[in-house]
C-alpha cells in the first residue's frame, strides 16, 4: 500500500509528542480509544488567557496512520481559539495525509481525541467559574 | 445451530479443553468428505458444509479469548466495532500506561516481566467474566472484553518489543 508523503512525514518525524501536566487549569485532556485495533491516544491542549490554543502535545500507541494523524491536529490546533479546533473534520484529516479507506478510522480517533481535550478543558474552566462566584 | 451446540457441549466459558478436542475429533470423523465420496451430490455437499462449520465452530472455542467474545456475542453485548471509539478514563490510562511501561522497558527481563503481569491480569479477567456470565451482566462484560482487548495487543505488542531488543543485541 502507498503512503502518501505527508504521512510518512507525519510517522517518521511526529510533531509535539509529550505530555502536560493534566490537573493544571490551563490545559485540556482527551483520551481515546480504538478498542478494535486496540490503538489509544492522549491528546492535550494549552490555553491562552487570549483564549487561544497555544500549545498541543499527543501520545499516541497505534499504527502509523493514527500517529500521523494525532501529530498532524496538534501542529493544526495552534493558534486557533477553541470553537475553531472544535470543528475540524476526521475528513479534514483523511483527506491532508490521503488516509487509505481502511486507516480513516485512525482520523475518527484523533478528532474524538481533540473534541475529548476540548470538553474537559470546557468542564475545567466551568468549574473554576463556580468557584469563582462561590468565592465572591 | 450454535458453535456449542455443534459441538454438543454446554455452553460455558470454563469450556473443558480435553473434552472440546474429543467432540471435535468425533465429529470431523463423521463427517468427513472420504466417507461421502459414493454419496449423491446432495449429501456431499451437506457433510462439507458440516465439516465447515464444525472447524469454525472448534477455531472460536479452542481459544479462551474468542471463546469469551462469541459467547458476548451470543448474550447480546454490543462491542465497538472497526473505527468506533470509547473515552473510558480508567481503561484508556491502564492502556496508555502499560504501553508506556514497555516503550521504556530496554532489557529482555524487563519485557518479560510486564507481559507475565499482563497474561495474570487476562487470568484475573477471564477467571472473573464466569460469573459476570452467570448474572447475565452486559455492562461488566463489555467493560471486561474491552480490557482484554487491550490486555491482548499488549501481548502482541510485548512480542515485537521482544523481537526488536533481541535484534539490536545479537
Amino acid at each position: 500500500m502507498a503512503y502518501s508523503e505527508k504521512l510518512i512525514d507525519h510517522y517518521e518525524n511526529p510533531r509535539n509528542i509529550g505530555s502536560f501536566d493534566k490537573t493544571a487549569g490551563d490545559v485540556g485532556t482527551g483520551l481515546v480509544g480504538a478498542p478494535a485495533c486496540g490503538d489509544v491516544m492522549k491528546l492535550q491542549i494549552k490555553v491562552g488567557a487570549d483564549g487561544l490554543i497555544e500549545d498541543a502535545k499527543f501520545k499516541t500507541f497505534g499504527c502509523g496512520s493514527a500517529i500521523a494523524s494525532s501529530s498532524l491536529v496538534t501542529e493544526w490546533v495552534k493558534g486557533k481559539t477553541i470553537d475553531e479546533a472544535e470543528a475540524i473534520k476526521n475528513t479534514d484529516i483523511a483527506r491532508h495525509l490521503a488516509l487509505p479507506p481502511v486507516k480513516i478510522h485512525c482520523s475518527v480517533l484523533a478528532e474524538d481525541a481533540i473534541k475529548a481535550a476540548i470538553a474537559d478543558y470546557r468542564a475545567k474552566a466551568a468549574k473554576k467559574d463556580d468557584k469563582a462566584d462561590a468565592a465572591e | 445451530m450454535d458453535h456449542f451446540a455443534r459441538l454438543g457441549l454446554p455452553a460455558a466459558l470454563d469450556l473443558d479443553a480435553a473434552a472440546l478436542d474429543r467432540a471435535y475429533f468425533a465429529l470431523q470423523r463423521q463427517w468427513h468428505p472420504d466417507r461421502f465420496v459414493s454419496r449423491s451430490p446432495e449429501e456431499r455437499a451437506r457433510a462439507s458444509a458440516e465439516a465447515a462449520s464444525l472447524n469454525e465452530a472448534y477455531r472460536t472455542l479452542k481459544d479462551p479469548l474468542s471463546r469469551a467474545f462469541y459467547m458476548a456475542e451470543r448474550a447480546g453485548v454490543e462491542l465497538p466495532g472497526d473505527g468506533k471509539t470509547i473515552d473510558d478514563p480508567d481503561l484508556l490510562m491502564e492502556a496508555m500506561e502499560a504501553r508506556e511501561a514497555l516503550h521504556d522497558a530496554e532489557t529482555l527481563e524487563a519485557v518479560d516481566t510486564l507481559a507475565a503481569d499482563a497474561r495474570q491480569d487476562v487470568r484475573k479477567a477471564l477467571a472473573g467474566l464466569a460469573s459476570l456470565f452467570l448474572a447475565n451482566d452486559r455492562a461488566a462484560i463489555r467493560k471486561t472484553l474491552l480490557r482484554l482487548r487491550y490486555l491482548d495487543k499488549f501481548a502482541e505488542e510485548a512480542r515485537a518489543r521482544r523481537m526488536n531488543i533481541e535484534r539490536s543485541t545479537s
